[in-house]
């Protein structure tokens, strides 16, 4: 259960969220559509520790989170997959999906239990996984990113306009694996932003709107 | 001529080696922390004096002059654990993300800081060790004469370049250093603690600077005003070599050390501003520098 209370942010001096408030539960699909500018990507910062927020709270299974730093966000099964993928080019598909692991110092075994975990959801990534960062195409690169958020997601999932930018084929493709990754892990309660939320339907438990930083 | 050239190359190669061990620690804080430090050149010059004291201590106090070679590398370790973690904390992390106007001007105060903090400590005369060269000796190759203690620098430098390659990418902390490097943010959201890898980064330039003015103390000695002058050669180095590139620096140094040969056999006149000019045809041709790239950088 993740919950943020009255989160308030600024970026330059301009309110980009005004008291913004939502929960997630384990198993349960949040969706929170917005135009641009609205304030999605900001929201899933804060609850990342991306950026310093101005009072509210964000609790994890009722601990508060606000202060900590993102990396031990991270630690603690928040996973994070941005909009622009932001692999790391030198390192191959592989390696990069297996960063937060090292991040993490996690055990061999359970690196390994993982990293068959998101193989077994995302088969394409493995028939791709020796190619470099730097030369998968703008789709591919999003799967990736949503691979290596699943290597750190125990608790939580917050994808940031998965579709932005994808093929419609690629977009539906995308939208079934959200669909099995709902069904496959109960345990995590996944937060995805939108700006068109149609082939997010079939998988939304529940439906927000942001408009100008604010939840209505 | 190439009996006058070739000592002349080991010459310029082993002071190449020196820039460069500062050029590549330069070049490896701007690519992890994005900011140029302009006090980089102060911790080559506080190595070399650590060095020199630690050394004049050793031969004061009639310990095996072997020693004086640890002692080189321990001088510029005592250097990096001092200043390395105290002012990454205190300075530079205020400086990340701002513009680069007032990171020049932050590290700017702090090497006019550095520069007096020496003068307080080491007054303002120049210290003269050369043990670790006189116990090396010398090499004579078909009626040439080789300093075996440059001959060591080139190695070493060599060393240097293979070592940085093999931590960056075989080992656990490279790796999380060239996810950083790649996207700050990115590397915090999948658990990397950036504010340690930034300490470690900052504090391993400090080393390698540091590491360049000690190992120059057997041949130069510890001089004031040392600092600004590394400074502006090793950004030169950096630069030309393309910042943030290990290999480049490298390849940087050769060549300005090359440069600077050539000019002293034959315009003598030039040797100073030889690396300048090297640096402004290898800019105009290649604005990022031999192996830069133009960074796509990412709002």
């Amino acid at each position: 259960m993740l919950r943020i209370e009255g989160v308030s942010a600024a970026i330059a001096g301009v309110q980009v969220l005004r008291s913004v408030s939502l929960g997630l539960t384990s198993g349960r699909t949040t969706i929170l559509i917005g135009r641009n500018g609205a304030g999605k990507t900001t929201t899933l910062r804060a609850i990342m520790g991306l950026l310093p927020v101005q009072g509210g709270s964000v609790r994890l299974d009722g601990e508060e989170i606000g202060t900590t730093p993102a990396y031990r966000r991270a630690a603690q099964g928040i996973g994070y997959a941005p909009e622009d993928r932001r692999l790391v080019p030198e390192f191959s598909v592989e390696d990069n999906i297996v960063l937060p692991a090292l991040a993490l110092s996690l055990p061999a075994a359970e690196r390994t239990r993982r990293l068959d975990e998101v193989y077994a959801l995302l088969p394409q990534l493995k028939t791709m996984r020796k190619r470099p960062g730097g030369g998968v195409s703008g789709g591919q690169g999003k799967m990736v990113a949503l691979g290596r958020a699943l290597m750190v997601a125990r608790t939580a999932l917050l994808l940031d306009e998965p579709f932005q930018g994808l093929a419609p084929a690629l977009a539906l493709d995308y939208a079934r694996t959200l669909g099995d990754l709902k069904r496959s892990r109960p345990d995590l309660a996944i937060l995805v932003t939108e700006s068109t939320p149609a082939l997010l339907d079939a998988i939304a438990d529940e439906t927000l709107q942001i408009e100008r930083g604010e939840i209505g | 001529m190439l009996d006058t050239l070739i000592p002349l190359a080991v010459d310029g190669l082993a002071s190449a080696a020196l820039i460069f061990f500062v050029a590549v620690g330069l070049t490896l804080v701007f690519s992890v922390l994005r900011v140029l430090n302009v006090a980089h050149g102060s911790f080559y010059s506080i190595g070399a004096y650590v060095a020199a004291s630690v050394g004049l201590w050793i031969a004061g106090a009639g310990l095996n002059p072997w020693l004086s070679f640890p002692a080189l590398i321990l001088s510029a370790a005592i250097v990096a654990a001092l200043f390395g973690p105290l002012v990454e904390r205190c300075l530079m992390r205020w400086t990340y993300g701002k513009s680069e106007a007032i990171q020049i001007l932050v590290t700017f105060g702090l090497f006019l800081i550095l520069e007096d903090l020496q003068r307080i400590v080491f007054g303002v005369s120049s210290l003269a060790e050369d043990t670790p060269m006189q116990l090396l000796g010398s090499t004579r190759i078909g009626g040439v004469i080789y300093l075996n203690y440059q001959l060591l620098l080139i190695a070493l430098a060599a060393l240097v370049v293979i070592g940085l390659r093999v931590l960056l990418t075989k080992t656990r902390i490279g790796r999380l250093v060239t996810a950083v490097v790649a996207d700050r943010e990115m590397a915090q959201s999948i658990g990397i603690n950036t504010n340690r890898v930034f300490i470690l980064s900052f504090s391993l330039g400090v080393f390698l600077a540091a590491l360049g003015g000690a190992l120059a103390t057997p041949t130069a000695g510890a001089a004031p005003g040392l600092g600004a002058e590394t400074m502006v050669l090793a950004f030169a180095v950096a630069a030309i070599g393309g910042l943030g590139q290990i290999e480049g620096a490298a390849l940087a140094a050769i060549i300005v050390g090359l440069a600077r040969v050539l000019a002293i056999y034959f315009a003598p006149e030039l040797d100073a501003v030889a690396p300048y000019i090297v640096m402004l045809v290898v800019l105009l041709i290649r604005p990022y520098g031999l192996f830069g790239q133009a960074a796509t950088r990412r709002i």
